[in-house]
């Protein structure tokens, strides 16, 4: 192909790809945005139920989205307190005490792990609560508790790795500070190197919250179910937002609830970009508050 | 070694009122100098004045560069007439096939040795198979490198040494036959030996380019240039 | 001499970092552990290339292992030339503003749930395949992987973007000295060089596609039989998981998801270590 003639067809190329995915997404976000406003109303989230009694948990919303938006919430909280500590600390292992051997091998496993299908973590959440509900007692099987604990083996890599290329970010002269004056290793991790990292560990804990919100595969399979109100145990079964998106799709019976599907699609939407802002803001903010930049 | 041009002498390039700024530090200074025709001109001064900057408004390379910023006049002699180097009609890519430039580090491309040097033939969208091998051959010749090579084109350019790399870059240079050529300290990096074939090379070029040279080695100046422009707080001094 | 409180602390890490990679393994002992009884009773192989068909006794996956072939490497036909095309434009052909938008309207599409695709995929997409073709109920191979392949668009032009930028510099310097244009330098030098990279890209988007559960499930028609082609339905491996789980525990068929199961941790396995094999060989020769 003459030289010219290529680098032509790359440019028109581009921009045709460019216009498709743009296309894309804005019919899209526009389609559920115009066909789902008119649902964006107290009514939404509460149904017929008085929204002061929905919230002290006095009265069950049936036709509301709170039951899932709660639901939701409460998993996102629980996955995270679950992840946090445990993806941390490895996080710190490997950037700070993990010989290079070790290093390669449990990168390689941090690796596998995050590529492994959400549905096939979900299987394994459910096959955990098999096997709880036989060995220990019959009132254990699929609920809120599996499922966070699921979520949070899903979203673990992420905060590994945040964790540690935050860590390993720092430049050696600031590591060496607090070292060269006297402190141990642990006191100059949690009181220099930790500090430090913030803004990238932050990241990925927002990372990681956005993946529990919208996940479906791991909760479709632990515990989450079409109707079941809000959550009163962590060993209940729970609604969530993204579950409820799903059943209505294939299960709406009158146009009223596929007009919920759409207010749901919304508001998981907006939560995710909500997310997306933060963890844009901290990334600049921390930065701009650590670097100093004019 | 003479310090000023004779009158007699034709002028290739113009500079006039340059002055470069990069992140709001002025780093060249009004600078007004002018550069002889098929002369070999070297500009020396004190590191980190600048010399590598004004090569690099003189093809235009450092408008790559964000936070860069230059003002004044360049003008350049090309095909036969005084050209605005800035001026809007004139493509940066024409531009830098006649006013070609080598770097200090060799920087062959991932490619075969045949293959670098017909690059810019490629860019020209040249595809006559012939005139490309008459082509190579030529700038590899003109770069006193075709008898090393000749029998290894197909070769990774990477595997030559240093000072033979650094040839290649200039045969590649020379392959469209550019009027200028622009050479940033390209004896740096090389051993002794290297160092005196390029030299040798570039006198033998002088009589076909205009080329200027930024050396610190104030023997090789004084060796092999006709002409000195010395650099010193951010200003040509003489 | 190290304080107990140290001591403490390292061990902790270690212990997080051990349980941590521990899992990844456990995950895989579960699934054969709750598959075994049907794996030993077919074979494992027989059980990759049988039909399923339940009433007959067949529980084969082999039906949804085309599936998630047909899906993923169509969906992945549509991704890469997108992906291809829309870096080029951040990258180089687009104007700095207009670049600068663009890639931030893609890093905000990554953030696009799954489920919402699948959401608007049924309302919107699904009627127009009908309608378009004419054959069929608009659930079948093409939806899911159209669908697919923009939803995982994003994530690959980023990576390709990110190759691109790590091009050494004298390269790029090379080329500018000797004229190229912009585009020049891309096709010519950055795109070559960048040839592990993308294939890295194009590796990982694979993994990510055979994995997705959602998009499949809800487009794709969910039918047993192997498709024959793009406008008939299909189940994925990951489907199958999911429709399947509300069988009986002890049943044959339950025990036939473990497989799927299985089957998705060895291909992550090697997607795996594909990936990591190529980003060393890139790494390496930088």
């Amino acid at each position: 192909m003459k030289p010219r003639t290529l680098e032509i067809f790359s440019i028109v190329f581009a921009w045709i790809a460019g216009l498709i995915l743009v296309s894309a997404v804005l019919v899209l976000l526009g389609y559920l945005f115009i066909k789902g406003y008119t649902s964006l109303n107290l009514s939404l989230i509460f149904g017929d139920t008085p929204p002061l009694r929905a919230l002290l948990f006095r009265t069950r919303v049936f036709d509301g989205l709170f039951p899932a938006i709660a639901g939701t919430l409460v998993l996102v909280i629980l996955s995270i307190v679950l992840a946090i500590p445990i993806g941390i600390s490895t996080g710190i292992y490997l950037a700070e005490y993990a010989g290079s051997r070790i290093k390669r091998a449990l990168d390689a496993f941090f690796d596998v792990l995050s590529g492994i299908p959400s549905i096939v973590i979900g299987l394994f959440g459910f096959s955990f609560a098999v096997f709880l509900h036989k060995q220990y007692s019959n009132r254990i099987g699929p609920c809120l508790l599996i499922s966070s604990i699921a979520l949070s083996l899903l979203v673990l890599p992420y905060i590994i790795r945040t964790t540690q290329a935050a860590l390993e970010g720092i430049p050696s002269n600031i590591r060496m500070t607090a070292l060269a004056l006297g402190a141990t290793r642990l006191q100059n991790v949690f009181l220099v190197l930790i500090p430090r990292s913030l803004s990238g560990i932050m990241s990925g804990i927002i990372l990681a919250i956005g993946r529990c919100a919208e996940d479906t595969a791991v909760i479709m399979l632990t515990g989450a179910v079409a109707s079941a109100g809000v959550p009163r145990s962590v060993f209940a079964q729970f609604e969530a937002l993204p579950f409820y998106i799903y059943y209505i799709s294939s299960q709406y019976s009158d146009p009223e609830e596929l007009m919920r599907g759409y207010g749901a699609s919304i508001i998981l939407l907006l939560l995710c970009a909500l997310l997306f802002a933060v963890a844009y803001g901290i990334r600049k903010g921390l930065s701009h508050f650590v670097f100093y930049r004019p | 070694m003479s310090q000023s041009q004779t009158m007699t002498e034709a002028i290739k390039i113009r500079v006039e009122n340059l002055f470069f700024s990069y992140r709001n530090r002025l780093i060249l200074k009004d600078v007004n100098v002018n550069f002889a025709e098929n002369a070999i001109t070297a500009l020396t001064g004190p590191s980190g004045v600048g010399k590598s900057t004004f090569l690099m408004t003189l093809n235009r390379l450092w408008e790559n560069v964000s936070d860069a910023d230059m003002s004044g006049a360049v003008e350049i002699k090309l095909q036969g007439r005084f050209r605005d180097v800035y001026a809007p009609a004139m493509p940066v890519t024409e531009l830098r096939k006649m006013v070609a430039m080598v770097f200090q580090a060799p920087n062959p491309l991932p490619m075969s040795i045949h293959k670098n040097i017909a690059f810019p033939l490629k860019l020209a969208g040249e595809r006559n198979r012939k005139l490309i091998e008459h082509k190579v051959e030529h700038a590899l010749r003109m770069a006193n490198l075709w008898d090393e090579v000749k029998d290894r084109l197909n070769d990774d350019a990477r595997s030559l040494s240093g000072g033979q790399q650094q040839r290649l870059c200039i045969a590649r240079a020379l392959t469209l036959e550019p009027e200028v050529l622009l050479l940033d300290e390209p004896t740096s990096s090389l051993d002794q030996a290297s160092m005196a074939a390029i030299e040798e090379l570039l006198v033998g070029l002088k009589d076909r380019l205009t080329i200027l040279l930024v050396s610190h080695y104030l023997e090789q100046v004084s060796r092999i240039s006709d002409h000195i422009v010395t650099f010193d707080d951010s200003t040509v001094v003489s | 001499m190290k304080k107990i409180g140290e001591r403490v602390a390292e061990r902790a890490f270690f212990l997080s970092a051990l349980a941590s990679s521990l899992i990844t393994v456990a995950i895989l002992v579960f699934m054969v552990f709750m598959g075994l009884p049907l794996m030993r009773e077919g074979g494992f192989y027989q059980l990759l290339v049988k039909p399923w068909a339940p009433y007959q006794g067949a529980f084969g996956i082999y039906p949804m292992i085309v599936g998630t072939a047909c899906i993923s490497l169509l969906g992945l036909a549509v991704a890469f030339p997108l992906s291809l095309g829309c870096s080029f434009l951040i990258t180089t052909i687009a104007p700095k503003p207009v670049s600068r938008v663009f890639r931030r309207l893609i890093e905000l599409m990554t953030g696009i749930p799954t489920v919402i695709y699948g959401f608007v995929g049924i309302f919107l997409l699904v009627p127009f395949v009908r309608e378009l073709f004419q054959d069929g109920s608009g659930m079948c191979v093409l939806t899911a992987a159209l669908v697919l392949g923009i939803m995982i668009t994003p994530t690959m032009t980023l990576f390709f973007c990110d190759s691109f930028a790590r091009i050494p510099r004298s390269y790029l310097d090379a080329a500018d000295a000797l004229g190229a244009s912009p585009v020049q330098k891309l096709l010519y030098v950055i795109l070559p060089s960048a040839r592990k990279g993308l294939l890295n890209g194009v590796i990982l988007a694979l993994g990510r596609a055979v994995g997705d559960t959602l998009v499949a499930l809800m487009l794709a028609g969910n039918s047993v039989r192997v498709p024959e082609s793009v406008l008939e339905p299909a189940r994925t491996l990951t489907a199958h998981i999911a429709l399947v789980i509300a069988a009986d525990y002890e049943s044959p068929e339950f025990r036939s998801i473990f497989s799927c199961g299985v089957v998705l941790y060895l291909f992550t396995l090697v997607v795996t270590f594909l990936a990591r094999y190529l980003s060393f060989a890139e790494n390496k020769k930088a």
